[in-house]
């Protein structure tokens, strides 16, 4: 059938029948988009994010300086520690209840795209031109909030995940040098198991955290071109390259390199492990500086981090963008643009402590956050391939990750898991 | 001598109409928030909406065909019937054994009618967070605990794994779900007129029998209120399962609840969502209405 229908048009004509038609136009049957009519313009803003109390403090401050020199009145809400499991649906959910915020915080590629497809997200092309963003942004972190051609959001940090360890622990091992070749990593984890340390703190719940480990793996055994095409669906999963993937995540598992039950192990909860003395390392950003070191009072000095080896060149690391939409139905896009702008200034990203701005000159603070200041010196500039949770849809991510926990429970074979991740990526796609 | 006495009719106030004027305001309440929502879900149900998109297209039924060829439905629904099968037999058994207990000569017996209800009121969050963390396989209290006394083989990641993943998540259920019969059942245990006890064991009655023939039969009441209240309560989890393995590993702990959500709110597929919604309300109708029909028949 193809009788296409709006959904305020139906809650218009049903609120009609139901309540009469007074209280039926007070619902706005007319209107065409979801989530209410445009809203008028003022003074006041809205910004929607997911920061933690280690850094809402500082965006707060740089919002009250925005708000001073443009004199509106900005209120920051935030949804902590919830990921992007649960935050994108809170902010459907304010965006469809008609009071969606004017300005949010959201990650780049499957993540922000419903919201830009949906156009629930305004497109800010006449405001790249306006602030010139095209040339202070880093071209790559644009195109991951650039939807079907259409530049939907502002990205402000471009972040890579890498290996980030406790000195310690390796010490413990025996082990003075971060690893440099894949084979080299195998044999510290061997070394730290011997010494009964756990190697790689991940965990499993939500599947997004362990996952970091296997799209390593893939890189390591498919290589930057065929990796790409993996994700795009370009080239078949069912190949001896996937297949050598999986079977290596199964070892890191059974060689007891992963912490014991880890599937069902919180992310929120692993993740700070490596700080407390429980696993050696974990796969993580910059952002676990402040919020896992610095949060746990401890010094930078006893940590480290280092680009897992992938033998391949280029060099590459997992790596996903985060910016900033406006509301499409905002009456305040204007200043909205404005806010956003004043956000990616150097001045203000330097101000909030951002560890891998993708604005130029606003690299982090060696003082402050030592250890992201050299991961961006290291590595900021090496490529990266799109972090897997936001290349696929979130079903399609959901299915992978059921493949994943089959394959580290034994009922599926490497092989087996190769072909049904092709089942997966193929139908998605056709569609 | 025979009086007649004329009595004037008086009119009534309003007529016919005041008890749905009386009843209008609840009525429109209602309407407003119960009726007109789900009305909204059956046509959503009916259609493509993405949940985010301004518009959307009509699919006739085809979301509801869809629901038997998805795997994931099918493990739901076995889910469905394993977790509303255990968490309504364990916690009524164990709710009524205790008050049975508790209704005898105990010591005590405010402080522990606390204890065995203070789980029902804690916050699910927080209990699925305690549990989750005594489930934990490395640092978990119970694992340690199996560790302790040598039984290291039985030490298990027990949310881990599909074998185990469900079954630990029906533990904390039964655990924070066991009060609420026990104070019904209490509250009906000391309704039970002793006289009917003296004149058992006059008769000769034993415990057992006393316990099958006197106790049994006057908790029906009791029995049908904690049944039809569990039912409705199992039809209904969600949170439990959410918040400990999030239906996983994989997809091994889905249930209708959470796969409704998991469509609707996260995969973008509102109507199918929508479709799932629908059936898990017309079940629990289904099983509801047997009690309804009890409680209306006892009323009249």
């Amino acid at each position: 059938m193809s009788t296409s229908y709006t959904r305020r048009g139906f809650l218009g004509l049903t609120s009609a029948a139901a309540l009469g038609a007074g209280l039926s136009a007070c619902t706005g049957g007319g209107a065409s988009t979801g989530g209410g009519a445009t809203q008028g313009a003022s003074n006041n803003l809205r910004l929607f994010t997911y920061e933690d109390d280690s850094t809402i403090g500082l965006l707060k401050a740089q919002v009250k300086k925005f708000d001073e020199q443009n004199g509106t009145t900005t209120t920051v809400d935030s949804l902590p520690g919830s990921g992007a499991a649960v935050y994108p649906d809170k902010l459907r959910t304010e965006l469809l209840g008609g009071k969606g915020p004017d300005v949010w915080r959201i990650w780049g590629g499957q993540i922000g795209s419903p919201f830009a497809k949906a156009k629930q997200a305004l497109d800010l092309s006449k405001y790249y031109d306006k602030y010139g963003w095209d040339s202070k942004i880093n071209t790559a972190a644009i195109g991951g909030m650039t939807f079907d051609g259409v530049k939907s959001g502002v990205p402000f940090l471009a972040l890579g995940v890498g290996a980030w360890y406790n000195k310690s622990l390796f010490a413990k091992a025996g082990v003075s040098a971060p690893p440099t070749t894949y084979a080299e990593l195998e044999a510290v984890n061997d070394k730290l198991v011997a010494v009964g340390v756990t190697p790689c703190g991940l965990g499993g719940k939500y599947g997004w955290d362990i996952m970091r480990l296997f799209e390593y793996l893939l890189e390591h055994t498919a290589g930057p071109d065929l990796h790409d095409k993996l994700l795009t669906g370009a080239e078949s999963w069912d190949r001896p390259e996937v297949v050598e993937a999986f079977t290596l995540f199964k070892k890191w598992q059974d060689k007891k390199w992963l912490p014991q039950g880890a599937l069902a192990l919180d992310p929120a909860d692993v993740e700070p492990w490596y700080v407390q003395g429980k696993t050696a390392y974990t796969i993580t950003g910059p952002w676990t500086e402040a919020a896992a070191i610095l949060a746990a009072k401890k010094s930078s000095a006893a940590f480290g981090n280092f680009e897992l080896p992938t033998d391949k060149s280029p060099a590459r690391h997992s790596g996903f963008v985060e910016g900033y939409m406006i509301n499409a139905k905002s009456g305040n896009a204007d200043k909205a643009a404005a806010l956003i702008d004043f956000i990616v200034q150097p001045a203000t990203q330097k101000a909030m402590n951002i560890t891998a701005s993708t604005v130029k000159g606003a690299e982090p603070d060696p003082k402050t956050l030592p250890l992201a200041a050299q991961w961006s010196q290291k590595y900021g500039n090496n490529p990266f391939y799109t972090i897997q949770d936001q290349a696929f849809p979130k079903k399609q991510a959901d299915q992978y990750f059921s493949v994943q926990s089959d394959l580290l429970q034994g009922k599926v074979a490497p092989d087996a898991a190769s072909k049904k991740m092709q089942e997966i990526v193929s139908a998605w796609a056709k569609s | 001598m025979a009086t007649t006495v004329a009595v004037a009719k008086q009119p009534k106030r309003g007529g016919r109409w005041s008890p749905w004027l009386f009843a209008l305001p609840a009525l429109l309440v209602y309407v407003a928030f119960l009726v007109y929502p789900a009305v909204s879900s059956l046509w959503f149900s009916l259609t493509n909406w993405d949940g985010l998109s301004a518009t959307y297209k009509f699919v006739g039924l085809d979301n509801y065909f869809k629901l038997p060829h998805d795997p994931v439905v099918v493990t739901a629904v076995r889910n469905n019937l394993i977790w509303t099968v255990v968490t309504i037999a364990v916690p009524t058994i164990i709710g009524l054994l205790l008050a049975i207990a508790l209704n005898g000569k105990v010591h005590g017996k405010p402080i522990l009618r606390l204890i065995f209800y203070t789980p029902a009121v804690l916050p699910l969050v927080s209990i699925a967070s305690i549990w989750g963390w005594l489930y934990n396989p490395q640092y978990g209290a119970i694992n340690s605990f199996l560790r302790l006394i040598g039984l290291d083989g039985l030490a298990q990641p027990w949310l881990g794994q599909d074998s185990t993943a469900l079954w630990a998540v029906m533990v904390p259920a039964i655990w924070l779900r066991t009060g609420f019969p026990m104070l019904l059942y209490l509250a009906a245990l000391q309704g039970i007129p002793n006289e009917l006890y003296e004149a058992a064991t006059v008769d000769g009655a034993s415990k057992w029998q006393q316990f099958w023939h006197v106790t049994m039969p006057s908790l029906r009441p009791a029995h049908y209120i904690v049944l039809a209240l569990s039912l409705i309560d199992s039809f209904k989890v969600f949170d439990m399962i959410y918040a400990m393995t999030y239906g996983g590993p994989g997809t091994s702990t889905q249930v209708m609840g959470t796969w409704m959500y998991f469509n609707v709110f996260q995969y973008y597929q509102a109507g199918y969502g929508t479709a799932i919604a629908v059936v898990i309300t017309l079940v629990a109708i289904a099983v509801g209405i047997p009690y309804v029909r009890s409680q209306t028949k006892e009323a009249s």
